[in-house]
Parts: structure tokens; C-alpha cells; sequence
């Protein structure tokens, strides 16, 4: 039963019955029909009754056990129709294990003064109601915080005001719902514990939590939100405008999760001046807007729906975006036409060099192919690799493979996009195991053909087969594919994925100079110092919970990189009744509970109880 | 009684009349509803205790203190002039030759007082309390007489406010000169108008229990036994009128008599009780389940009652109506020596 211990009524117009109460007083008040008998002197009674009835009306009621019980069943009665029931939903568990959702979604005015303040009064109810003391009965509580990462807040403690300091050190951030951490802590700490259940304090707006579908994790659902009235925006990029070259394309959708058609503006700023503001509809559809804008140096674009919603978070998101440069590639071939002609279209702006063999000196290149040939000197940047034996990558050995025949390719990665091998016949290939640095884009049943990935800090594309033995060539898919190996391959579009994250996610940047601390101005403004290992290759910032533009200053780099909420999941504010753990673990909201946990049956077992023994006590009395 | 058959008795045939048992219950038939002839000739043989020498200045068969004439020798003391010869104690004489007079004990009467409770409540019971208390007073009385000593009845309440509660005597003799004729009565030969008075005595009226106990106690000239017959169901209580007789030098019996009703009320439900002899109600819901409540609170009322007595010297009997007569007069009694 609850351990919360404030009482409602679901029906609480029943406690009119109540005025029946005075009702059965003045019906015991009133003279019941008596036997008169003559008896030889009353002094016997008289000291028999002094026990059990006084003179006076009201003290005669005093001694009235009929009359008690008749009271105390009607008082049941009422309760029993006021429909009582506990508000706080929790169990007798000896460990509870509160998870308290601090995504963007819980930052909706929807509740007073918003799902998140709700969210933490239930928690301060269940914490009022833990049971502390010793022995078995006493409580503990474990308070988790859940946003785009889980933190433990307090670890299991029956001490209360341990707890509430917690709780009211928790603060709702504007990232994403990632629940697997902490649900997985959760059932670390529960599976020890028989005696334990898990508190899920969120308006459900989460991503589908498969893994947890087949586990048997005692999970209670108390759901905060009443409604869905919000629209936002689901994601923000900056491309080059392909029209026009000089100009820049800014890419938003905006998804409406309100049910009802918006007419709005939606404004373009670039570093905080207004360049356009567009008047749009959107109905409930994702809408996608393309704004044009000229960029005459590296600043930051915004975006902004004016659009009073129950979360504000969404309406606003910002990019940084770097001005466009030519990407420089060396060709080191023996000559291939069909590939200098794809990586002259590759880009709008292609500066391609082309050398027989790659020496130590030259200028610096952001990246290289290597066609068909093994360079003196490996390139120290990123490399598209055709037909090239590098012993490095592939600790696993290489072989040779006649006429492979391509049965897969994994069409989902940036590389492949827009590309098919169907008609692809390759006439001779490397057979490689696939490396832990990479993962292969096109199988055949022998091997890898193309494998991608990171080795160091390298991008690597190695294609296993010489072009030219193939008819890739010849297809349509073979310039796409070289398109996109540039753009996955150009430093600067790396670094610009690098300037954009989720709101909640860690910002990682290589370090190139040792430096000992880093400099960062959060959006608020306030500016601190974060220290470095000098030793360390990478910076990662994992504070970034608030959206907006984080300056970043390492050494005498600066930088800068923006937050943003930019999830569709978060958009949607719809509260929801269930949390689906798969395709058939379902978690019903704790409203439900609630009427679980009703206890009128009681009351009105109580009162047939009651009623029993009045008869009882009656047929006693008069028998 | 009849009245003609109370003209055909004379003093001397009651005498007769009692010894011989076949004719009293031929001819006295409402005798053996008082008290039966087999149980009389056994109270013949008893005789009452008394603690106390007898104080009566009346010539009786109990030991005194005063010295007079009877066959037990007490003491002797010096001749003085004019002393009866026949009391001179020759041998003493002869021996001292001085003139010594033999004393002996004065055998006196014992005054024995029997308060009766003829109220209303007494008129409840089946037997009634009342008969029930009037069959002991009759065996007391009877004891009493056949021992020479003084019987006096104290009947309460009185006769007018008796008669004026609606009590009619079935034989028409008016009750107020019945009970001056109980006041005094002494001798066995008086056993049959004693048994007569007593038989037409009605209960009614309004007891006060107190009040009859204090005037009896005043107007005895001497202190002897007192026998209590009533209820004790007084709502000003018992304690002033024992407490009267114990003061004015009695030796008390008391006699609770209860009517098996009160012992175990029989009638259940919503009940409007009217008290017999004030008239006032009591309402009360009675159920089978309550009744050990109640035999409690009698077996405590009673309790009281015998504490106060033993805490002052009173014998104490509680008994129902319809306890066996001879059993409590041949047995309890006699167990607790109020006569053996």
C-alpha cells in the first residue's frame, strides 16, 4: 500500500450521504415502542443500567454500541462511494529506485508550472512516504536523473533530507531521452534486491526502449504531462546552396505535434541579425524549409519559429557554419580519367592535383587518392584507397580474389547514399578480413570489398578492386559514390559534423597542440576553465545540456560549436499512456495504478463486516 | 381463616390443636400452608441462641444476670434481717456457724422482635416474598413462644398505608388491630393467634425500611433478637435501620428474600419497567446475553449486604422465594446458630 499517505476522493459529492449521520443520532433519540413491566423495585435495574445508560439524552447515546456501529457503517458506506484512493503510487519495496526524466520534453508549461516541477513533487511525495527505521521495514531510495545521460543523484539512502536535496538539485536540461543507462542501473541495483521497484518519473516521451523488452524489470510508470501543443523544430543544416555556390542553403524541418494547422513566421538569423523570416503553415506533417543566404564570413545561423508553444526549447536552434573552401585533393594514379572525372564533379569547388607517386614534400592536401598505387610515403591525411596492398590496415593478411560477385552493400552509411552495386562486376579483388577500424560498405561472400572507417585519426575508403577491372565505372552509382567518399573524406566537413551536437552529447575535438586547460563560454555567458592532461590527444566537453553556441578556446585555437535539441522524438510532448519496451513489453502509465489502488472494496468489505455484527449484536441484545 | 372457625378456637384448644398434628390440618387448614405440622413439631425442639444474657425484667426460661429464684445456684452472701428462711443455708450453718443465704439464678425471658416487610415489592415472587417471609417469621415466632420467650412482630408499613395502596384483608379483621395484637405475644398456648395474625396480613404500600427499623428499635423495652424479613431493595438504603438495632443492643438475623425473577429476569426486549411500590419507570433493552451482567450485579448488591452485616455481628441470609423452607430453617439457620 501506499506509503504516501495523502488520502483522495475520486467521488468525493458521495460525502453528501453524510448528512445522513445526524439522521440515525435522531432516529436513537427518538422513544422506541417498549413492553411495559411491573416489577417489584426498580433499584436492581437502576444499578444495572448506571453502567450501560445515563439520564441525559446524549450520554445515553454515550454506551450505545448499536448505535456506534450503525454509524461506523454508514460512515463506511460514504467512504466507500467517495471512492478513496492514495496518491502516491509507490509499493512496500525496500528499494526504490527513482528515475527522474530531465529531458527537453519535461520543460513543457502543460502542468503548473511545468512536468518537470510536477514530476519532482511526486518524488517528494514518495520520499515523504519512505518508511525509515530498522529492520525490515525500513525504506531506501535511490534518485536517478535522466537526460541525455543518467547520473545517479543519491545512492540508496533511507536518510530523507539526503534525498530532497537531491531532488531539488536536479535541473531539466534541454537534450534528448536517453533512458537504457539508467534503466539498466536501475535493474543492476533491482536484480540484487527482490524487494525493489523502479520509479519512472516522465511524460513517456521516449524512444523505444527494445532492449529492455524481454527483461523482467518492475518498472512504475507515473506519468507528468496533460497534453500535446508544440511544435518545433527536428533538424537544422547548412549545405552549399546548389543553385547558387556563392550563397548558402539553410535546411530545417519542423514537425507540428499540436493536431491542429499553425500559421507562423519563421526567422533567419546570421550571428544575430536577421536575414529573412518566412511565413509558413504547418500542418502535422514534418515540414522542411529552405532558406538561401549569403555567408560573407564563418558566423553562426539561427533559426527561430515564433510560435508560443508549451516548450519553447525547439523553436529555437543555431548552427555554425564555416565558409565554404575548394577541397584540395592529390591524385596519385597512373592515370584514370573516369576517376579525375568524378572528383572534378565531386565538389563544387575541386582544386585536384594529380603525381605518379607521393613523396614527403608538397603542399598540404585534404586528402588524397591513392589509385592502384603503393606511394613511397604513406599520406598523413585522410586517403581514398583503390586496389592498394597496406599491410597496417589489415593485421589480418591479404589475399587475392578472382571475379567476386557483390551479394550486399550497406546502403544506409553516408557513403552509399544514393548508390546501388547491382550491376557492378568486379573481374579481381584483395581479400582482406574486415578491421576493427572499419566497417565494410559492399560484401562478397569471400570478403569485404569496400571498407570504411577512422584508423587513428585517418578517414580511410579502401576499395579492394582495381576500378578499371570492373564495370563500376561505367555506372552511375561509381560518380556518386566518389561524391560522397569527398565529402565524407574533406576535413572540413568533418569538422563541420564536429561543430554540431545534441544537446546533452559530449563535444569532442583532436587536440593538435599540447595545451593544459580550455577556455569554455557556455551559452549563459559565464566563462570557465576546464583542465587538460597535456598528454591528452582529444578534448571532450560533456557539459553541454543547455542548447545554444559554446565558444571553445584551446591554446590559441578558438572555436565554436553548437547544442541542440533537434530531436523528433523530443518534439512530440504528447504524454503517453504506455512505454513500449519492444514489440510486446508495455508499461501502462501509473494513472492506472491509481485506480488499482483504490480502496472503496475495502471500506465497503469493512462495512458488510460491520453490518454483520450489528445484526449480531442486535439478535443479542433482544433475544 | 374463616371467621366462624376463628370463633370455635380458644386458648386452650390451640394448644392442643398444635400438638396434635392430624387435627391441625383437618380442622386448620390454612395453617398448613403457613407452615406445615411435621415441620412445627420439629421447630418444637429447638430452641434460639441467644449471645446475651437476657435483660428482660419478665420471669422467663433464659439465663440473667439478676439473681432470684430458680434451681440454679449462683452465689451466697451474709444474712441480713428479714431475708426468707427457706433460702438459708443450713449446712453452712452448721459448719460455721454463721447464717449465710443461698442465691440463684433469675431465669428471664428473651424479647424477641421479628420486623417484617409487607410492602408492595414483597408481593412479587412464587412464591410470594411475602408469604415466603411470613412462613419464617411464623417458625421464629413459633421457636420463640415454645421457649417462653417474648414475640413481637414490627409489620412495615403500617396498616393505613397499607389499606390506602388498594390492600383489602381477605377475612375482613382490620389490619391495624392485627398487628397491635403481634406487638406482644408470649406463651405457646398463643402459637394459633399468632399463626392467625400472621395469615392475614397483606402485603402493599410503600416500605420505609429505615424509619420501621428506628421506631422498633426505640419502642423495645429491652434489647434482644431481631429478625430483618424483607428485600432490602429500599432506595434509601439498609444501614441507618440495622445500624439502629445493632445501636440499641440486638442481636440481629437478617433475611434477604429475593423473588426468583430478580435472581433470573425471565423477560426480554425493549422493556418499560414500573417500579411496584414508587411508580417510577425504567426503560431498558434486556437480551439473554446481558443476563450473567446482571446476576453479577445482584451477586455484588448481596455481597454488600453481607459484608455489612458480618463487619457488624448480624447473621446474614439471602435467599429466593422459592427456597424449601424447612431446609433453610432446619439448616441454614441452625449452621449459623441462630437457633439450635
Amino acid at each position: 500500500m501506499a506509503p504516501v499517505s495523502v488520502m483522495n476522493f475520486l467521488s468525493p459529492v458521495a460525502f453528501w450521504f453524510g448528512l445522513a449521520l445526524p439522521a440515525v443520532v435522531v432516529f436513537y433519540l427518538l422513544k422506541r415502542k417498549r413492553v411495559v413491566r411491573v416489577v417489584p423495585s426498580t433499584l436492581l435495574w437502576q444499578k444495572f443500567l448506571a453502567e450501560t445508560q445515563a439520564s441525559a439524552p446524549f450520554q445515553r447515546l454515550r454506551h450505545n454500541g448499536l448505535l456506534l456501529l450503525q454509524l461506523l457503517l454508514l460512515l463506511l458506506a460514504v467512504l466507500a462511494l467517495a471512492r478513496p484512493y492514495f496518491s502516491g503510487m509507490a509499493g512496500e519495496a525496500a528499494l526504490q529506485v527513482v528515475i527522474l526524466d530531465a529531458s527537453a520534453s519535461m520543460q513543457c508549461v502543460d502542468e503548473s508550472p511545468n512536468r518537470f516541477e510536477k514530476a519532482k513533487a511526486g518524488i517528494r511525495q514518495l520520499i515523504d512516504g519512505l518508511k525509515t527505521g530498522q529492520g525490515p521495514k525500513n525504506q531506501q531510495m535511490l534518485l536517478m536523473v535522466a537526460g541525455a545521460s543518467s547520473e545517479v543523484r543519491q545512492s540508496a539512502t533511507s536518510e530523507k533530507s539526503a534525498l530532497r536535496r537531491a531532488l531539488d538539485s536536479a535541473r531539466v536540461t534541454d537534450s534528448p531521452t536517453r533512458l537504457t543507462d539508467a534503466l539498466r542501473v536501475a535493474e543492476e541495483r533491482t536484480r540484487a534486491n527482490t524487494s525493489s521497484e523502479v520509479h519512472l518519473f516522465s511524460d513517456g516521451a521516449i524512444p523505444n526502449l527494445d532492449e529492455f523488452g524481454s527483461r523482467d524489470l518492475k518498472l512504475i510508470f507515473h506519468r507528468v504531462g496533460q497534453r500535446s501543443n508544440n511544435a518545433g523544430i527536428v533538424s537544422l543544416d547548412v549545405k552549399s546552396n546548389p543553385d547558387d555556390p556563392s550563397r548558402r542553403a539553410i535546411f530545417a524541418s519542423l514537425a507540428n505535434h499540436s493536431g491542429a494547422l499553425i500559421s507562423t513566421t519563421m526567422d533567419l538569423l546570421f550571428d544575430d541579425r536577421l536575414v529573412e523570416s518566412k511565413p509558413l503553415t504547418l500542418d502535422t506533417n514534418v515540414t522542411p524549409i529552405v532558406f538561401s543566404a549569403s555567408q560573407p564570413q564563418d558566423g553562426v545561423f539561427r533559426v527561430r519559429l515564433n510560435h508560443a508553444d508549451d516548450l519553447a526549447a525547439d523553436n529555437e536552434a543555431c548552427v555554425v557554419s564555416l565558409l565554404p573552401k575548394p577541397v584540395r585533393i592529390l591524385l596519385v594514379s597512373r592515370g584514370n580519367r573516369f576517376l579525375e572525372k568524378a572528383l572534378n564533379a565531386a565538389a563544387s569547388a575541386v582544386e585536384l592535383s594529380t603525381a605518379a607517386d607521393l613523396t614527403g614534400s608538397g603542399p598540404a592536401m585534404d586528402l588524397t587518392v591513392l589509385d592502384d598505387v603503393t606511394p613511397s610515403v604513406w599520406p598523413a591525411g585522410n586517403v581514398l584507397a583503390i586496389h592498394v596492398a597496406q599491410t597496417n590496415w589489415f593485421p589480418g593478411g591479404m589475399g587475392r580474389l578472382e571475379a567476386p560477385t557483390i551479394v550486399d552493400w550497406r546502403n544506409t552509411h553516408p557513403l552509399l547514399r544514393f548508390t546501388t552495386f547491382e550491376n557492378v562486376q568486379v573481374a579481381e579483388s584483395f581479400s582482406i578480413k574486415t578491421p576493427t577500424w572499419g566497417v565494410s560498405l559492399v560484401d562478397s561472400p569471400q570478403s569485404p570489398l569496400i571498407v570504411a572507417g577512422e584508423y587513428g585519426r585517418q578517414r580511410i575508403v579502401w576499395i579492394g578492386f582495381e576500378t578499371l577491372n570492373s564495370t563500376w565505372p561505367l555506372r552511375i552509382s561509381f560518380p556518386i559514390f566518389i561524391a560522397n567518399a569527398v565529402d565524407w573524406l574533406n576535413p572540413a566537413s568533418a569538422r563541420a559534423e564536429q561543430f554540431k551536437v545534441h544537446a546533452g552529447d559530449a563535444f569532442h575535438l583532436p587536440i593538435l597542440e599540447p595545451v593544459t586547460h580550455a577556455r569554455i563560454r557556455p551559452p549563459s555567458g559565464v566563462e570557465f576553465t576546464v583542465p587538460i592532461d597535456p598528454k591528452a590527444r582529444e578534448f571532450v566537453f560533456g557539459g553541454t545540456g543547455k542548447q545554444g553556441i559554446y565558444q571553445v578556446t584551446l591554446g590559441t585555437n578558438g572555436m565554436a560549436f553548437a547544442a541542440n535539441l533537434l530531436d523528433a522524438d523530443e518534439s512530440n510532448t504528447r504524454p503517453r499512456d504506455q512505454i513500449a519496451f519492444g514489440r510486446r513489453g508495455e508499461i501502462a502509465a501509473s494513472t492506472l495504478q491509481r485506480a488499482n489502488l483504490e480502496y472503496w472494496r475495502w471500506f465497503a468489505i469493512a462495512g458488510l463486516g460491520v453490518m454483520l455484527s450489528e445484526w449480531w449484536w442486535y439478535h443479542r441484545r433482544t433475544a | 381463616m374463616d371467621g366462624s372457625l376463628a370463633g370455635e378456637l380458644d386458648a386452650g384448644r390451640l394448644a392442643g390443636a398444635v400438638g396434635a398434628t392430624g387435627l391441625a390440618e383437618r380442622r386448620i387448614p390454612w395453617m398448613s400452608a403457613l407452615i406445615t405440622p411435621e415441620l412445627l413439631r420439629r421447630l418444637e425442639q429447638i430452641q434460639l441462641l441467644a449471645a446475651r444474657r437476657s435483660k428482660s425484667s419478665t420471669k422467663g426460661e433464659r439465663r440473667s444476670r439478676a439473681r432470684g429464684l430458680s434451681v440454679e445456684f449462683a452465689d451466697h452472701r451474709n444474712y441480713v434481717s428479714g431475708d426468707d428462711l427457706r433460702y438459708l443455708d443450713w449446712n453452712l450453718f452448721g459448719r460455721l456457724d454463721r447464717l449465710f443465704l443461698k442465691l440463684y439464678e433469675e431465669e428471664r425471658e428473651l424479647p424477641v422482635r421479628i420486623f417484617l416487610d409487607a410492602s408492595e415489592s414483597m408481593n412479587f415472587g412464587e412464591p410470594t416474598k411475602f408469604k415466603f417471609a411470613r412462613q419464617i417469621a411464623a417458625a421464629v415466632g413459633y421457636v420463640a413462644l415454645c421457649g417462653f420467650d417474648r414475640v413481637a412482630v414490627n409489620v412495615f408499613p403500617a396498616a393505613p398505608a397499607r389499606i390506602t395502596t388498594g390492600a383489602v384483608t381477605a377475612d375482613r379483621i382490620p389490619q391495624a388491630a392485627v398487628e397491635g395484637s403481634l406487638r406482644s405475644i408470649r406463651g405457646k398456648k398463643s402459637a394459633m393467634t399468632f399463626f392467625q395474625n400472621l395469615s392475614s396480613l397483606t402485603p402493599g404500600g410503600v416500605a420505609d425500611f429505615n424509619g420501621s427499623l428506628k421506631r422498633g428499635a426505640l419502642e423495645a423495652r429491652q434489647a434482644g433478637v431481631a429478625i430483618v424479613l424483607s428485600d432490602f431493595l429500599d432506595p434509601a438504603g439498609y444501614e441507618p435501620g440495622l445500624a439502629s438495632l445493632i445501636g440499641r443492643g440486638f442481636q440481629v438475623n437478617a433475611v434477604q428474600i429475593l423473588a426468583p425473577e430478580e435472581l433470573n429476569p425471565t423477560t426480554f426486549g425493549d422493556l418499560r419497567l414500573v417500579d411496584s411500590e414508587t411508580g417510577g419507570l425504567e426503560e431498558v433493552t434486556f437480551g439473554k446475553y446481558r443476563l450473567p451482567a446482571y446476576q453479577r450485579m445482584v451477586a455484588s448488591f448481596v455481597q454488600r449486604l453481607r459484608d455489612y452485616a458480618s463487619g457488624r455481628g448480624i447473621r446474614f441470609f439471602s435467599v429466593s422465594s422459592s427456597t424449601d423452607l424447612g431446609e433453610l430453617l432446619l439448616k441454614q439457620l441452625r449452621a449459623q446458630e441462630v437457633w439450635g
